[in-house]
């Protein structure tokens, strides 16, 4: 079982943070000043538009179970940074960060995604030369 | 109209001349054949939206609001980089939320080319003699710019997305008209545009012929009391597009979501 692990980890003001265009507006639905990193074991990786989606269990620091939802960039953007379809499975170990939703869900939009031996996964948001 | 049948249609375009005693379209106001440039190609949105073509924003109407929103930035809630909204417009977007965007029949609604365009994704250039195709990888969106000469259909045409566009080139830049745009957004923001958006954008390839920069400009009485307009650029490089294939399913799973 992964350790909960939801951490604020950074404030990120600026513009590495706040551009992630998409079909509904980063701006608007994300804190582009908050950063968090989670923890957990994927339930499930969506490559489709309009957003890729990574479902994860994480544990809580009371010990009880949430569920997750990540938000990446389109899956043709993902796959010209590296990522795949298969990139990660039900039950892989990943540590996310990104920014959170500001409605108080607990869902993000993805930054970056590492696996539990440390490898990134593709070429993270704040490292693309492209969109 | 699917992707193969405008590619057959750019085929011919090549090679088209009036059947014998069928009237002749109207002469296209190009620049002579062997003067166009060409702007075929796969084209990347870049990153870095700036410095502006000088030349190309120099040629925008007066009382136009130059948006700074292309490519990664995006505007916030009740931002909208100069345009002055008309009292309608200001006060539907101040009821619009984001939320309200993420839910199975909104999550694939497709915005039109005004707000496309300069989003995060790469688009085609098929360039015939009397079609240009511009194929973009958002939304799957394809347009055809008619440069035979012919003109806008009537007001009561259908209207869409992508609008109806006909071309023609002023020395090396490409000059597209186009209006029959269905409502969709500006900003992504709430604003959106209404069914009589005109459109002017303007292309050309940058001197080393390695980017694409252009200026799209529109103007919406209904909406606006200023008009607006973006400066968007690409640069060229290896690629293709891929399809876009939008599922609804991601409302639902953000709808489904956990509170904390």
């Amino acid at each position: 079982m992964n350790r909960l692990s939801v951490v604020i980890a950074v404030a990120i003001a600026g513009a590495a943070a706040g551009s992630a265009a998409a079909h509904h507006s980063f701006a608007v639905f994300f804190d582009a000043n908050k950063v968090i990193s989670v923890t957990g074991a994927v339930t499930d990786f969506r490559f489709v538009n309009p957003h890729g989606e990574i479902g994860l269990t994480v544990q809580g620091k009371g010990g009880q179970t949430e569920q997750w939802r990540v938000e990446t960039n389109s899956p043709s953007i993902l796959q010209r940074r590296g990522w795949r379809r298969d990139s990660l499975k039900p039950g892989d170990t990943v540590t996310v960060e990104g920014w959170p939703s500001r409605d108080g869900k607990r869902y993000l939009r993805l930054l970056k995604a590492t696996r539990g031996d440390g490898t990134v996964i593709g070429i993270p948001f704040d490292q693309a030369q492209q969109q | 109209m699917t992707v193969r049948l405008l590619l057959a249609a750019l085929a011919l375009s090549a090679s088209l001349t009036p059947a014998h005693g069928q009237p002749a379209r109207p002469a296209a106001k190009t620049a002579p054949a062997a003067a166009r440039p060409d702007l075929s190609g796969f084209w990347m949105l870049m990153r870095q939206q700036k410095p502006v073509d000088p030349g190309l924003v120099a040629k925008l109407p007066p009382n136009t609001a130059l948006l700074d929103d292309s490519g990664a930035v995006e505007f916030v809630a009740g931002a909208f980089g100069g345009l002055k909204l008309k009292p309608a417009a200001r006060e539907a977007a101040a009821r619009w939320k984001a939320e309200d965007e993420m839910t199975v029949s909104r999550a694939c609604a497709r915005p039109s080319i005004v707000y496309a365009t300069q989003g995060p994704f790469p688009f085609e250039i098929l360039q015939g003699t009397e079609f240009i195709i511009f194929r973009y990888e958002y939304f799957d969106l394809v347009r055809v710019i008619f440069m035979d000469g012919r003109s806008h259909p009537g007001a009561d045409a259908p209207h869409s997305k992508t609008g109806h566009s006909i071309g023609h080139w002023e020395g090396d830049e490409l000059v597209v008209d186009t209006t029959h745009l269905e409502h969709a957004t500006i900003t992504n923001n709430g604003l959106d545009h209404s069914d009589n958006i005109h459109v002017v954008e303007r292309f050309k390839r940058s001197p080393d012929g390695k980017t694409l920069m252009s200026t799209m400009w529109f103007e919406d009485p209904e909406v606006l009391d200023n008009n607006g307009a973006r400066y968007i650029q690409w640069r060229s490089e290896p690629g293709q597009i891929y399809p876009y294939d939008c599922d609804p399913a991601f409302g639902a799973n953000y709808t489904n979501a956990e509170k904390k």
